[in-house]
């Protein structure tokens, strides 16, 4: 297997890199990696379904379409 | 206008295209823009994806229905994020369910091996978030939060410091010791 060579310490702060072997990777800090990790953790779609009930569940006051209204125009 | 006068469902989609029609266009929106966003956060900082989920919703339920206090005086997603920070920690106190570190133990994650300051190294990606879960379960609280944060390159240091009741330069110096921290877990667990 191909051994990757030591990085220097500019190198180390670089960027994602990969590395020479097809499946590795080389994140330069954790919070790389981290995004990594999130961008492929989908919302499950049980959760927005969920959801979906749930509000349609909840009761809709006057006070809360003028308080949207409100917001929105600027209006008092 | 008369469309939003009378709140009409809107055919908004989430990442996965499961539509939110349940919802004003506004909170739809909010929701399809930074519902991923949460959902990580809740599920790294929980360790559970139902526990995630369950989080998750009713983070969002509770911002649906608080949404009309909300003045602006933070950015959506900050707000959001401090309803689940707020909402995981009750969580785990109830659940009491997790390790507790002391600020005593910092000294162990504070010698850590200098090898901990090269990159990330990863093989195999197929379990990798298992291992992270795994990393970030063994670390202080403060540490996992703070880099989930981080990670989100929407949030600035001031914004994580208001989320975390820190000035943006003691982020700064915590996030030096939480990265070794991860990176030195990280790489004891291949």
């Amino acid at each position: 297997m191909k051994q990757q060579s030591k990085l220097t310490s500019e190198q180390q702060h670089d960027a994602v890199q990969h590395t020479s072997e097809p499946q590795g990777k080389t994140f330069g800090s954790p919070e790389e990696l981290l995004r990594f990790d999130a961008a492929q953790t989908p919302v499950p779609g049980q959760l927005t379904e969920r959801l979906n009930r749930s509000v349609a569940s909840e009761p809709r006051s006057d006070a809360s379409k003028t308080s949207w209204l409100r917001r929105l125009f600027g209006g008092s | 206008m008369d469309t939003l006068v009378n709140e009409p469902t809107a055919e908004r989609m989430d990442a996965t295209g499961t539509p939110l029609n349940g919802a004003p266009a506004e909170f739809a929106a909010i929701y399809q823009e930074h519902s991923q966003a949460i959902y990580y956060l809740t599920l790294r900082f929980l360790g559970d994806p139902q526990k995630a989920e369950d989080a998750a919703h009713d983070v969002f339920l509770k911002a649906f229905r608080h949404f009309d206090q909300f003045r602006g005086q933070s950015a959506v997603r900050t707000w959001l994020y401090r309803i689940a920070i707020n909402h995981c920690r009750n969580l785990q106190q109830t659940w009491q369910s997790r390790h507790i570190f002391s600020n005593a133990d910092d000294a162990v994650w504070e010698g850590a091996v200098a090898k901990t300051e090269s990159p990330l190294r990863v093989l195999e990606t197929k379990e990798l978030g298992q291992r992270i879960q795994k990393t970030l379960d063994a670390l202080p609280e403060e540490y996992r939060l703070l880099l989930l944060l981080v990670a989100d390159e929407e949030l600035s240091y001031e914004e994580i410091g208001a989320l975390t009741e820190q000035t943006a330069d003691a982020i700064r110096g915590k996030l030096h010791r939480a990265r070794k921290a991860f990176a030195a877990h990280f790489q004891k667990d291949p």
